[in-house]
Parts: structure tokens; C-alpha cells; sequence
């Protein structure tokens, strides 16, 4: 087995007084694909969450260890820091942040953390421009206000874009997928690829067969009622799809 | 002169001190009617006026300096004074009589200020200028009243960048404002930039103005820091006039700060626009107390309002009345007022990229300021404006291009075809 990059145990976590997360386990391998799938409502979204820290999600029991260490109480911000992103179901807009700007700062920030040299706005731009056209995004994108007013495929795009750009080691991917025309899933499935290094981790959320077939998950987990209630490989998606969750039992 | 308690003066004694002349007479009249200002003004219900009432204020009186030194493109008015001057800029000092007063000005210290002012300061653009007015206040502790008045000719485009410099003026009161006039065609863009330290003057600046026919005033107010400060104006809408007014206010510390104003729409078809962003820290007190009128003559108006705060600590408190008052039907109108936080979701989203909390809240303060600075049309005022609001809200500004330029694109391109 390779070495752990994330595990998760017994986690327990609630949104305001509701528990949604019930004793959750999970393992994520370095270099692996995970893919998790589940009902509507079932915590997905929940889980990405709490391993980002998100301010509505409160963790009342359980761990979650990342490269060996306990991160339930670290800053938003710092978990960025050390390499876990999160692309999100819905990326909020924010209107008078500039696209370009907040990228080279997010980017700038994580290179002085790894003690590396900052970007100057040409080398920033030159990087961003080019991957701005690999991923089929409009160069006018660069310049507009963060998500303010972007498609629901672009502003996938733009968080795939943020993905390539900051180089994370652990990349949690909420639904990538969900309004993405066909080429739009090729060239964020295109990306994502490029991303595989043997090292980097993925955790794929989705309720569809189709990005599976383009990133080729190493492991499937359904998470179900706050709870990873089966893992397998990439052969349950076929089963998933002919009989639903429901037919799932708890292992 | 002697010291004055103006709270206890009545615009008798006034006249008594000041001698009488008809647009003075005017002054007293309507000062009367509105009485001197208390708790209970209208005009300042939610500015601390009481204290500046009560104090006992040695007024400041300067000679005319001799010397009037040429300038590239400032004028410079030091404590009520004029020191210096660009070439092709007509300028009159002169006594108040040579002025038409607003005889229904809302506020009473409008008045006051005329009664206190030996003369008026005129300024008269007979063509295209853009031009920087530096208001400079030398004297502590005084009270300081002298009023301008700004005429722009028939068809004439003026920008007028209004700037003040007050470091050693700490604790004067500074009574005045404009008088603006601008004729037939014209447009006026004025742009004031006045950034209060704690302990500084105090402005309560006054104006009037009045658009004639198809006349375009641009306002754009950037009011910053931890002191405190009122302007008040009354705006009068002629004919297809236009106004667009934007206020940005970033108060901090203990500061009073912010805009009363009142739009009338006296000519059909006129057009005012009123935009107000107010960020909050601290124990800071925003005002934004706008009333637009629209007269039984102001047919076809078109009226919008809105004003937006943001609090940045619980202390931090805005009193926003955007008020529409419409005597017809025909017109199109709107007011809106929201005050909040700001917003975590946004916040969220930058830190899960490794932005640290202090700097994501910033870039969302300054998104939000963003809307009102973008809104310049001189870039380079633009620049200032980003700097100035930096400074004000960070201690130091590292502004760099990205923010404040949409050449980048092209930058980019240029970089990306090589
Ligand atoms: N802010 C919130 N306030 C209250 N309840 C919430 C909040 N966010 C999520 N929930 C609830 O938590 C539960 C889990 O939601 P979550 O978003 O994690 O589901 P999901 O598995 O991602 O579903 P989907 O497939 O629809 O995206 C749902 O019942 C949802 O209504
Ligand atoms: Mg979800």
C-alpha cells in the first residue's frame, strides 16, 4: 500500500445543531484517485468542508490527519499553505477582485511560504494567459472581477485554472463536473490529468459515471447518511449506476 | 475680534458685529428662521454639533497677502486666503453682495458661514481647465469661515481636483464651501479627497449647487480616516441638469463623518444620481442623510439613491436616511439602503486559497471601495484615489498596477505572442 496522505477517523461533525458527518473514515492515498459518490444531501459537500475548515462546519469528535498531522484546528489559510485545495460545488463570485490580482496573490503567498522567490506581474501573467488558453477560457476572464458574473462551466473552469496555477498536493474536487458542457469536461478532465504525478492526491466528488471515465479513479467510496459505507474499485461505479444507493449495505 | 460662543449668538448680534449689506441681511434672515444649530437640527441629528456650539472660538482673521504666487495648475487658499495661482484662471475676491445666496439652503451654518466670511473667494472658468484646489489650514484651535464660489461659463468642461492639507490646523473649526454655478452645457467633475487624522480640524463644509440646462455635475466625495467632518449640500436641478454624485467614506476610531445632502429637481427631465459607500471601523459613526426632492416643475425626472455600509467591528455604527420626497407622478425613481458585514463566504473562498485573513479582508474592503474610485474618469486620478484610500485604511499603499490599471491585458497579450 502507498503511503497516507489524509486519514480521516471517526469523524463527527455538525452545521449548526445538525450532525451531518457520523463517524466518518476514510483513507486517501499519495498519488491515488479517490472518487466519493452519494445521495443528494448525504454530507459530500460537508466532508470537503471540514477538511478545508470551513466556518459552518463545526467538528464535535474524530481526527483528521494530514501528512501526519492533526489540522482539525488550523486556519483556512494555512491549510491552503500546505497544499490542500478545494474546488468548490459553488464558487461564490466576488465583485471588484480582480481575476488576475487575487490569483498572483494567492499564488505569491504560497510561494513565500515554500521560501520560494514571489512572481512579477509579467512572469504571473505569462503563466496565467497560457493556461488560460489551454483550458479554453476567454483571455478576458484574466481581467474581470473574480467569478462576477461567470457561467456556471466557467467558473469550473476558473477553479481548475486556480487548481494548475497553485500546485496543490491534495485536491478535493466537489462536483467538478456538474454543468460542464462536453468539451468543457474534456479540457478540465485534460487538467486534472496533467496534475497526476505519481504524488498528488485526488478526491473526486461526483454523481456521474462520465468524469470517471476521462480520470480513472483508483478508488470508489460512498458516503451515505454522514458515513463512507463502502469502498471498492473502480469496477462499483458500474453497479452504483444499474442499482442505486439504495441496494448499498452498510459493510 | 472677540471670542465668540456661537451657540449663544442670534443673527442680531451677528448683524451688530458684523456690519449689514444685503446678501448679509439675506444670511441672517434665513439663519434666524433655522436657528443656530443644536442636538436637535435636522441638518445635525447625527453629527455631534453641541461641542463645537459651546466652545468658545476665537475667530481668525488674516490680512490679504500681497503675494500671489503663479502655479502651474493649483490654486491654493491658505487659511481663507488665496497664495497662489494658475495662469488663465479669473479669480475675484470680493465681498458676499457680489454672490446670489441660496435663500433655501437646509442648513443653517450655510448661513453662518457667509455671515463670518469677510469676503468670497470667486473662481470663474470661462474654458476647458482641470485644476487642483488646495485648501491649506496653518492656525490650531481657531475657527476658520471663508467661502468660494465657482462659475463655469456656457459650455465649458472643468475638473476641479480638491484637495486639503491641515496637519498643524489641529482642533480648528473650519467653516465654508462652495458656491457652484455651472451655466448652459457645462460640465463640472469635482473630486474632493480629504483624509482627517484623529485630533484634526473639524470641516463642515457647506455648499450649494446649481445646475442650469443640460448642465452635467460629477461629484465625487472620498472622505477618510479617524477624524471627524460633515459636508452638507444642496443640489438644484434645472432643465435636463444632471447630477451623479458618489461618496466614499472610510471612518475609523471615534470619527463623525459623512455626507447631508438634498437633491431638488426643479427643470423636467433632470437626472440625479446618488451613490453612497460607507466603511465602518472601529467606533466610527457614517452619516449618509439624503433627501431628493423633486418639484410639481421636475416632470420626466429620473431619481436614484442608494447608500451601502459595511461595519467592520461591532462599535463600528452608520445612520443612513436615503429619503425620496416626489410631488408628481411622471418621473422614474429609486432609493435603497443596506448595511452588513463583510461578507464570510467571500472570505472563505480566499483563504482556502492561502490568502491570510487580514489580507483577504482588505481585498474585500477594497473590492467593495473599488466600485466608487473605478468610477473616475482620469486615470491618474484613479491612481491617487486607490493610494489615498490605502493609506488611509492600511498605513502605507503598495497600489501596483493590477489593481488600478486595465492595461494588463494587453500586457498579457503582448507577453503571450512573443
Ligand atoms: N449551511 C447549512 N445550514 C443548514 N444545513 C445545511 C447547511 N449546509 C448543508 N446543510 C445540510 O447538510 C446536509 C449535507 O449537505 P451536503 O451539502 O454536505 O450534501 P452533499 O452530499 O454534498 O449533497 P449534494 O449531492 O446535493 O451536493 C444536507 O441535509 C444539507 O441540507
Ligand atoms: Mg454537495
Amino acid at each position: 500500500m502507498s503511503n497516507v496522505v489524509m486519514e480521516i477517523e471517526n469523524l463527527h461533525a455538525r452545521i449548526g445543531a445538525k450532525e451531518i458527518l457520523k463517524g466518518l473514515n476514510l483513507q486517501l492515498e499519495e498519488g491515488k484517485v479517490h472518487a466519493i459518490m452519494g445521495p443528494n444531501g448525504a454530507g459530500k459537500s460537508t466532508l470537503s468542508k471540514a477538511i478545508t475548515g470551513h466556518y459552518d462546519v463545526e467538528v464535535t469528535e474524530g481526527a483528521i490527519r494530514y501528512k501526519g498531522q492533526e489540522i482539525v484546528d488550523w486556519e483556512p489559510e494555512d491549510r491552503a499553505l500546505e497544499g490542500i485545495f478545494l474546488s468548490f460545488q459553488n464558487p461564490v463570485e466576488i465583485p471588484g477582485v480582480n481575476n488576475a490580482y487575487f490569483l498572483r496573490t494567492a499564488v505569491n503567498a504560497k510561494r513565500k511560504h515554500q521560501g520560494l522567490e514571489e512572481l512579477n506581474a509579467a512572469e504571473f501573467l505569462r503563466e496565467m494567459k497560457a493556461l488560460v488558453q489551454e483550458l479554453g477560457m476567454k483571455p478576458e476572464m484574466i481581467n474581470r472581477s473574480l467569478n462576477e458574473g461567470f457561467s456556471g462551466g466557467e467558473k469550473k473552469r476558473n477553479e481548475i485554472l486556480q487548481m494548475m496555477m497553485l500546485q496543490p498536493d491534495l485536491i478535493i474536487l466537489d462536483e467538478i463536473d456538474s454543468g460542464l458542457d462536453i468539451d468543457a469536461l474534456r479540457a478540465v478532465s485534460e487538467g486534472i490529468n496533467k496534475m497526476k504525478d505519481g504524488k498528488r492526491s485526488f478526491l473526486v466528488i461526483t454523481h456521474y459515471s462520465r468524469i470517471l471515465d476521462y480520470i480513472e479513479p483508483d478508488y470508489i467510496h460512498v458516503l451515505k447518511d454522514g458515513k463512507i459505507i463502502k469502498t471498492a474499485g473502480p469496477e462499483l461505479v458500474a453497479e452504483l449506476e444499474e442499482k442505486g444507493y439504495g441496494a448499498i449495505e452498510e459493510a | 475680534m472677540r471670542p465668540m460662543l456661537l451657540g449663544e449668538m442670534t443673527p442680531e448680534t451677528l448683524m451688530e458685529e458684523l456690519g449689514t449689506s444685503p446678501s448679509k441681511a439675506l444670511a441672517a434672515r434665513r439663519l434666524a428662521q433655522l436657528g443656530m444649530p443644536t442636538r436637535k437640527s435636522e441638518a445635525y441629528r447625527y453629527f455631534d454639533i453641541e461641542p463645537l456650539m459651546a466652545h468658545d472660538w476665537e475667530i481668525l482673521r488674516n490680512e490679504a497677502s500681497a503675494e500671489i504666487a503663479e502655479s502651474e495648475e493649483q490654486i491654493v487658499i491658505t487659511d481663507g486666503r488665496v497664495t497662489a495661482l494658475p495662469k488663465g484662471v479669473e479669480v475675484q475676491v470680493g465681498c458676499s453682495d457680489a454672490i446670489d445666496l441660496d435663500g433655501n439652503h437646509f442648513d443653517p451654518l450655510y448661513y453662518l458661514g457667509h455671515l463670518l466670511s469677510p469676503e468670497v473667494i470667486s473662481i470663474r472658468f470661462k474654458e476647458d481647465a482641470k485644476v487642483t484646489l488646495v485648501h491649506r489650514f496653518t492656525q490650531p484651535g481657531k475657527l476658520l469661515a471663508y467661502r468660494t464660489a465657482i462659475y463655469l461659463d456656457a459650455n465649458t468642461h472643468v475638473q476641479i481636483d480638491e484637495r486639503f492639507e491641515g496637519e498643524q490646523a489641529c482642533g480648528a473649526l473650519i467653516l465654508s464651501g462652495s458656491d457652484v454655478f455651472i451655466s448652459r452645457d457645462a460640465t463640472l467633475t469635482l473630486i474632493k479627497d480629504e483624509t482627517l487624522k484623529e485630533g484634526d480640524y473639524v470641516p463642515i463644509l457647506s455648499h450649494r449647487i446649481k445646475v442650469d440646462s443640460q448642465a452635467l455635475c460629477r461629484l465625487h466625495s472620498f472622505d477618510f480616516g479617524a477624524g471627524s467632518g460633515l459636508q452638507l449640500i444642496r443640489v438644484q436641478l434645472h432643465e435636463h441638469a444632471r447630477i451623479d454624485a458618489d461618496h466614499l467614506l472610510y471612518a475609523t476610531d471615534h470619527a463623525r463623518r459623512g455626507t447631508v445632502s438634498q437633491i431638488v429637481h426643479i427643470g423636467q427631465s433632470s437626472v440625479s444620481n446618488q451613490r453612497a459607500k460607507n466603511i465602518l471601523a472601529e467606533k466610527a459613526r457614517g452619516i449618509f442623510d439624503a433627501l431628493i426632492k423633486v418639484e410639481h416643475t421636475g416632470k420626466y425626472t429620473k431619481a436614484h439613491q442608494n447608500s451601502k455600509a459595511i461595519l467592520l467591528n461591532d462599535g463600528a455604527y452608520m445612520a443612513s436616511k436615503p429619503q425620496l420626497e416626489i410631488y408628481i407622478d411622471d418621473l422614474e425613481a429609486s432609493h435603497g439602503s443596506t448595511t452588513g458585514q463583510l461578507d464570510e463566504a467571500q472570505l472563505f473562498y480566499l483563504r482556502s486559497r492561502g490568502i491570510a485573513k487580514e489580507e483577504a479582508r482588505k481585498m474585500l474592503i477594497l473590492a467593495f471601495a473599488n466600485e466608487l474610485i473605478d468610477a473616475l474618469e482620469d486615470e491618474r486620478m484613479r491612481e491617487r484615489l486607490h493610494a489615498s484610500f490605502e493609506t488611509a485604511y492600511w498605513g502605507v499603499t503598495n497600489v501596483t498596477c493590477m489593481e488600478t490599471c486595465h492595461g494588463c491585458e494587453d500586457l498579457a497579450a503582448g507577453t503571450a505572442a512573443k
